[in-house]
Parts: structure tokens; sequence; C-alpha cells
């Protein structure tokens, strides 16, 4: 109870220091849904060339695409200071007054930024969503729409998983902003039915690196039931819990071994 | 000549600059060498629906040409689009540094243009040899990229560099237009995040303009951008010939004459208005 009402004073503070930097954000958002509308342009240019993709229509693979954005918008709005921590704070030795504080220091870093660009994703990909939603033809359960939730929502905690313990090997190396970059662009592949993919891409997707699983396999639940809602959203959770503990123990062992850089 | 010495320095250190982030280029390799990826199977998956099979050619493009398009616009982009022009001009206006360069004896616009040049020749040798070799190498070898005859292929690559060399001093201008804009709006990040879209868009990186429908199809293939990146490596590719080669590089080089105008004229109104924070 105290750590949610310390989270809310925390952010507040640092939506005031966004504020400074308004008309920055007005065009980040503006080019943010530009090249949204550009990427689907493309491929919406390209569906018009043949009849459907390996079976999805435009309309599935809009829906592929706004749903894809879901989970990594919700990563987005609470955990932009593990780039930081990757990218720059270990290195200019930023982090001491963290490991200072009597609060855990992996709370301190969620509590540091929310970053409310990730709203410009949320509404842009539940939009599509809609959109894409009402021209498909399907017949719409409550379980699917339940794994899609649970995919949304758990498949960020994932991605925020990888997020932390990347991000902690900067304890160990001063910086791992690079090998962050690498894994989390990975979600390009995210984009599209696993379908379109060959066979070692989607065990990778699904085993490895499950993007495909918390978001290819509810949107195929949905548009065409292969899997059993629930089952799948039992998986999805049990995936997300065993990442997240993983990365929150990688983040300890890592942290016991921070020294300050000085400067 | 003696003129254009005084800007030899800048030449000089954006190469060597363009040398220190070399761990940022390995990082940039190796998310690059996956989203091409991605980008195959796509258009694998692509042809395969198609109604001709894998086969067919969509939009005058058949698979394999896809491919080798795909390839040769990663490394043309990686080459050509090295420009930090509106990060340096962010920074002279947040620093107050702008105000030295309004007092020496050279001009702003002519040291970006000295740090373009130095950044993608130092590119082209570094990288660009090795990797347009093993690319062009491998595509010709098995076979994506057919090669009539030598001379041929020669003239075309000959073409290419000049339209390479247009592509950068493209991209370079518009950068700088761009960065001009920060003078009024200081939203740096934005307007670069901005730029990279409509570049990537417009220059038919993301995929080729002949895709567009057709009015925007037949705005966009006159506008600058298509020279910055699709009619390079479509003229690499020889997919056209040499009286469409000195069409595109003309364009081209009309553009550039315009923007780099229309960008004076942009500066020059400006500096007028410039706030500089602290200094």
């Amino acid at each position: 109870m105290h750590y949610i009402k310390l989270y809310f004073v925390c952010i507040k503070r640092s939506m005031l220091s966004r504020l400074e930097y308004k008309k920055d954000s007005v065009i980040s958002i503006l080019s943010f849904l530009l090249s949204n509308a550009c990427a689907l342009g493309s491929i919406f240019f390209i569906l018009q060339a043949i009849p459907s993709l390996k079976g999805y229509t435009p309309a599935e693979v809009g829906f592929f695409y706004g749903f894809s954005m879901l989970p990594i918008a919700i990563d987005h709005l609470f955990s932009d200071e593990f780039w930081l921590v990757a990218y720059r704070r270990v290195q200019l030795g930023d982090m001491d007054r963290h490991f200072l504080r009597p609060i855990p220091v992996i709370f301190q870093m969620f509590a540091e930024t929310f970053q409310p660009d990730g709203f410009g994703e949320v509404i842009v990909g539940i939009t599509m969503i809609v959109i894409c939603g009402l021209n498909l033809h399907v017949s719409v359960t409550f379980g699917a729409i339940f794994v899609l939730i649970i995919g949304a929502v758990f498949g960020a905690l994932i991605i925020t998983s990888f997020k932390i313990a990347l991000s902690s090997l900067a304890f160990i190396f001063k910086r791992s902003g690079p090998l962050l970059q690498i894994v989390y662009n990975f979600t390009v592949y995210a984009k599209y039915p696993i379908a379109i993919f060959p066979k070692v891409v989607k065990f990778i997707l699904i085993f490895i690196l499950p993007f495909g699983l918390f978001i290819s396999l509810p949107v195929d639940t949905l548009l065409y039931g292969n899997y059993n809602p629930y089952l799948l959203s039992l998986i999805i959770i049990g995936v997300s819990i065993v990442f997240f503990t993983l990365a929150t123990l990688i983040w300890t062992l890592c942290a016991r071994r921070y020294e300050s850089t000085g400067s | 000549m003696r003129r254009l010495r005084k800007y030899k320095p800048f030449v000089r250190a954006s190469a060597i600059d363009m040398m220190a982030y070399r761990f940022n280029i390995i990082t940039w390799a190796i998310v690059t060498v996956f989203e091409v990826a991605c980008l195959i199977f796509l258009w694998l998956a692509v042809y395969q629906s198609s109604e001709g099979g894998i086969d067919s050619s969509i939009n005058g493009f058949t698979y394999k040409e896809m491919i080798v398009y795909v390839v040769l616009t990663t490394i043309f982009g990686f080459i050509t689009f090295n420009d930090d022009t509106l990060w340096f001009i962010n920074r002279d206006i947040r620093q107050g540094t702008i105000g030295n360069f309004l007092i020496k004896p050279i001009s702003y616009r002519g040291k970006f243009i000295a740090s373009n040049i130095g950044a993608f020749l130092m590119m082209s040798i570094v990288f660009g040899i090795p990797l347009y070799a093993a690319g062009l190498g491998v595509l010709i070898g098995i076979g994506y990229l057919p090669v009539a005859s030598v001379w041929d292929f020669i003239a075309h690559f000959a073409l290419f560099l000049v339209a390479s060399v247009l592509a950068c001093l493209l991209n370079g201008v518009i950068s700088y237009i761009f960065g001009i804009l920060c003078f009024y709006t200081s939203a740096a990040w934005g307007l670069n995040a901005l730029k990279t879209t409509v570049i990537s868009f417009l220059s038919g990186t993301l995929l080729p303009i002949a895709f567009f429908p057709n009015v925007f199809r037949e705005i966009v293939t006159y506008m600058p951008f298509a020279g910055m990146s699709q009619n390079p490596v479509l003229i690499l590719m020889m997919k056209y010939d040499y009286l469409e080669c000195c069409k595109v590089i003309l364009i081209s080089l009309a553009w550039l004459v315009l923007l780099e105008l229309f960008a004076k004229l942009l500066f020059s109104r400006a500096i007028k208005v410039v706030t500089v924070q602290g200094g």
C-alpha cells in the first residue's frame, strides 16, 4: 500500500518535468502517428496486389498490427527508465542515489518515469482493432476477448522482464543498451501472423522470445478458434510470471556487482 | 579551390567521428540483419500468396528482384544516411555555439556539407566497399541479380555512384531544413523522427514506389525523396536504361539546387528569431 502511494508521488513529479517539453511531445506524437500510418499504408499497398497473405485478409493483418501495439505500448508506459539504465545511467555513475535509499532500486526505476507517449500507441492500437475488427467476419466469444486482454497485459510483463534482465547487465558491463536494443527489435516480427514465417522463426517466436505466444496465438484464437482461450491464457500468465521472476532475480544478482563509476 | 580548402578539417573530423561509433555500428548491423530477414520472410509469404505463385511479378518486381531490392536498399541507407546535421544544429542552438559560427568566415551550411561528405567517404571506404562487394557478389552469384554484360554493369555502377553522392547531399539538405525548424520549436527528437519517417516512406525504402496507388505514385516519383534511395538502387539493379538513369539523376540534381536555395532562404529568416537558452 505504501509503495502504491509512493509510486503516484514519484509519477506526479515525473509528469511535471515532462510538461516542460510540451511542443516536443506533440511533434513526437504526430511523427509517431505518421510513421504508423506509413507502415500500415505500406502493408495495405502490398496486400492490394495479392488475394490474401497466407489466408489472412487485409482486415485481419490490420487487426494483428493494431493488437501487437498494445503490449508494446503498455510496457512503454511503465518501464521506459530501463533504457536509460542500459544506455547511460550506470555508465555516468548516476545510479548511486538510488542505491542509498531504503526502497528497492527496481521499484525506483519504475517510479522514475511514466511515459505518456505510450497512450498514443494504445489509442492507435485500439482504434485499429476496432476498425479492422468491425470488418472481420468472426463470431466474437468471451474467451477470445479474455485471452486478448491477457495477452496484452501479461505480454507487456514479458517485454518488461526482458528489459529488466538485459538492462541490469549494465551493472556488470557498464553499458548494455545495444544488447537490449537487439532483443527489443525482435518486436518487428510480432506485427505479422507467425504463420508467414519459416518453422525455425516460429519456434523462436513461441519458445525463446515469446512475442508470438502473446500476440499471434491469441489473435489466431479470435479469428480461427485455433486454441483453447483459457488454457492459452493460463500459459501466457505462467510464462510471464516465470520471466518476471527470473528477470528480478537477474537484476538482484547484477545489482550486487554495481560499482559507482565515480564521475 | 582555396575557398573550399578551409572546409577540409570538417570532412576529416566527421570521417574520424564516424569511426568512433564502431560499437553502435555493430549493434546496428545485428538489428538490421534480423529486420531484413523479417522483410524477406514477409515478401516470401506475399509472393507465395500471389495469384501467379512465387515466380510471378508484382508491380514489375519478381520475388528475386524484391530480395535484391531489400538487401541493396538496406546497405545503401547504411552507407548514405549518416548525417547528424539536425542534432548538431539543435546543439548549437541549445548551447549557444551557433553564435561562434555566425562570426567565423565559413558558411554554416558549408560546414555541414563538408561533414556529410566526410562521413559518406569514410562509410563508403570502410563499410561500403566490403558490403557492396559481398552483397552484389552473393546476389549475382546465386542468380538473383542477372548481369547481361560486364560493361553494362560497370556503366550502371558508375551512374549509381553519381546518384549515391546526390542522395547523400539531398539527405544532408533535408536534414538541414528540418534542423532549421529547431530554431522555431526546439523539438529535435520529434523533428528527427518526423524526418526519418517521411524519408523512409517516400524514398521507397519501406517498399518500392511502384506499389503506391496511381496518382500518389506519380507525385512521389517526381519528389526529391525518390532520388534518395529507390532510384540509386534501381540504377544499380540495372532496372533503368541509360536514358532513364540520366533522367532520374537530373531530377535529383535539380531538386538539390532548389532545396539548397530554399534552405538558404529559410536560414536567413530563422537566424533572426534564434533564442539561445543559456549560451
